[in-house]
């Protein structure tokens, strides 16, 4: 038997936190639904790289699919994997609103793989000299939309995983998210108006191009696609803490309840103002 | 200079709906093996868990290492110098043991690779699954398991153990090894190690604990707790159905504890475990106590 080894100097919080993340992020990239995706996400891509149009920042549906809605099943499977220990767990120093930060870092790992496809997308665009009647900076937008909820369904995932003891209830979450998102499709079927446009982009995720009938011309929905994206981040934001809250306690679980105010209203101000732009459509 | 013990716990009391899980428990703790015994729903389980920083009591006072953790940085100083096998561990999907290991490692911040693998490397030796730390964790037998438990608690040698049934499920040559782990242990930490097999206690601790109803009934040296049964214990030919105990041995022999010598018996060597059925009468017989 080796003799005992030196044991660690109290770490910082900040150095426990890195390491755990790129713990998590490791278990995160071996996860078998993840790996799928990242699949789905590359075949589903290059077969619609052939024929581009303007329309193709919705693409961005892609990666929000294989990466964020896939990611709720991941991210869930995960934070529950680890809370199986559950007492051995709780009595490490690492407490639980530090395994929760941890966790929604390595949600960072599905984005990564999303902000590569972006780059990879928007250089296909480039390359394919559209007339891009509506502006590299929309297209770019329309992208990130798809970036952040690669992000965002992992961390409802971790969310869920937190607050719910049943084994289903990341595919519920799952099911949810996509109801809500086909809900607030509604919005491009009325009139072009700022509530209209509320409708719209009030989901977790939106995409922006449709058509008055098949083969009517295809049209960009109103508002601010960066707005949108903001509003996206703040919703990850609130994913995150509202995440993090469950395990905290004392003076860290009142600024984490003070910080999910201020989300709450970074929120409505950011989706406010995606739905104050310019409500006309753009006909492609 | 006063000598801090370890773990300080006055009058502490759990009440889960009602009932009284633990009822003003006084008990205080030093470097050594401490048993703790008690028939199922004593409440050791509960107090390994209050002492663990897990739990948090209804009433009383729990000082660690002369402190009462309060605040999360409290919390995390005194969890940083204890480790905890609990009596259910749900175990992780999609790990492997060392992998298992090493992620308790890193909550317990460790946070550098190469002193952490060693350590991991380490406690997986001294529990003797070295050989299949590679495996996955749900290809684990019920044992091997029990013993992954334990060599998380053991990750950087503890000043406090806290062991909640190590041996259930572990085979005999096993045990072995893990009495002279817990033995090790015990030289320099504070172990406190609730069991139903009352030959662990016997072979390992210089103290016992009796717990039942959320009370201490025994508080003391196991040698003293033994002491109480002699002179009541007996080896007789038949049963004896007025006794507080009575079966029939490998050799076609009754062990009889009661109170009185059935007829015709000749006295025997008492046992830990004669102490604590006579110590707990009829709630340790129906309760039950595993030999
Ligand atoms: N989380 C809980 N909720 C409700 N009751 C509980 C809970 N935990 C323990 N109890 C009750 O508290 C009492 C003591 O339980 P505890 O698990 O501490 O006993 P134990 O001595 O460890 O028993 P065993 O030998 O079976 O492990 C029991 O009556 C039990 O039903
Ligand atoms: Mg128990």
């Amino acid at each position: 038997m080796s003799a005992v080894l030196a044991r660690p100097a109290p770490s910082t919080r900040g150095a426990t936190l890195r390491t755990l993340a790129a713990a998590e992020a490791r278990r995160y990239a071996r996860s078998p639904v993840f790996l799928a995706g990242v699949l789905l996400l590359l075949w589903a891509t290059a077969t619609s790289l052939g024929d581009l149009d303007d329309a193709g920042g919705d693409l961005a549906v892609v990666p929000a699919a294989c990466l964020g809605l896939a990611g709720v099943l991941v991210g869930h499977s995960l934070t529950r994997s680890t809370s199986r220990p559950g007492d051995a767990v709780r009595a490490a120093p690492a407490d639980g609103a530090l395994r929760t930060a941890a966790l929604a870092l390595a949600c960072l790992v599905p984005g990564a793989v999303a902000l590569a496809w972006a780059v990879w997308v928007a250089l296909a665009l480039a390359a394919a000299d559209l007339p891009v009647a509506i502006g590299w900076g929309r297209q770019a937008g329309m992208l990130a939309t798809g970036v952040v909820a690669a992000v965002g369904g992992p961390l409802v995932g971790v969310l869920v995983g937190r607050w719910t003891r049943f084994p289903g209830a990341g595919l519920v979450a799952a099911v949810v998210l996509t109801g809500w998102t086909l809900a607030c499709t509604a919005g491009l079927m009325m009139t072009a108006t700022r509530w209209g446009t509320l409708v719209h982009l009030n989901a977790p995720f939106a995409t922006w191009t449709s058509a008055d009938g098949p083969d009517a011309p295809p049209w960009l929905a109103g508002g601010s696609p960066w707005w949108y994206v903001a509003y996206q981040v703040a919703l990850c934001g609130l994913a995150a803490t509202a995440a993090m809250v469950h395990e905290a306690t004392g003076a860290r679980r009142t600024r984490l309840w003070r910080v999910l105010a201020v989300l709450a209203v970074v929120a409505v101000g950011c989706l406010a103002l995606a739905c104050a732009a310019d409500p006309t459509r753009v006909f492609l | 200079m006063t000598v801090v013990p370890t773990v300080a716990l006055t009058g502490v009391t759990k009440r889960f709906r009602g009932t009284a899980a633990l009822d003003d428990v006084h008990l205080t703790l030093g470097p050594g093996i401490t048993g703790l015994l008690g028939p199922n729903g004593a409440g050791k389980t509960t107090l390994l868990r209050i002492t663990a920083t897990v739990l948090t009591p209804g009433a009383g006072e729990v000082v660690l290492f002369g402190t009462r953790p309060a605040g999360p940085e409290q919390l995390a100083a005194v969890r940083r110098r204890l480790g905890y096998l609990p009596q259910e561990m749900g175990h992780p999907r999609g790990f492997t043991g060392f992998g298992f290991v090493d992620y308790m490692a890193v909550l317990k911040e460790w946070t550098d690779r190469a002193a952490r693998h060693a350590e991991v490397r380490r406690v997986l030796e001294l529990v003797d699954l070295d050989g299949v730390a590679a495996r996955r964790v749900s290809a684990l037998s019920g044992g091997q398991r029990r013993r992954l438990g334990l060599a998380q608690a053991l990750l950087g040698d503890p000043d406090l153990l806290l062991l909640d049934e190590p041996t259930t499920g572990v085979d005999p040559g096993q045990r072995v090894t893990l009495r002279q782990v817990l033995s090790r242990a015990g030289e320099r930490s504070t172990v406190l190690l609730s069991t139903h097999q009352t030959e662990d206690v016997a072979a390992l601790c210089d103290r016992v604990v009796v717990l039942d109803g959320g009370r201490v009934r025994f508080d003391g040296a196991v040698a003293d707790l033994v002491a109480t049964a002699a002179g009541r214990v007996w080896l007789a030919d038949a049963p004896d159905p007025a006794a507080r105990a009575s079966w029939r041995t490998g050799t076609g022999r009754h062990r009889v504890v009661g109170q009185a010598a059935p007829a015709g018996a000749e006295p025997a060597e008492p046992t830990l475990e004669d102490a604590y059925l006579l110590l707990l009468g009829e709630r340790a017989r129906t309760t039950g106590v595993a030999a």
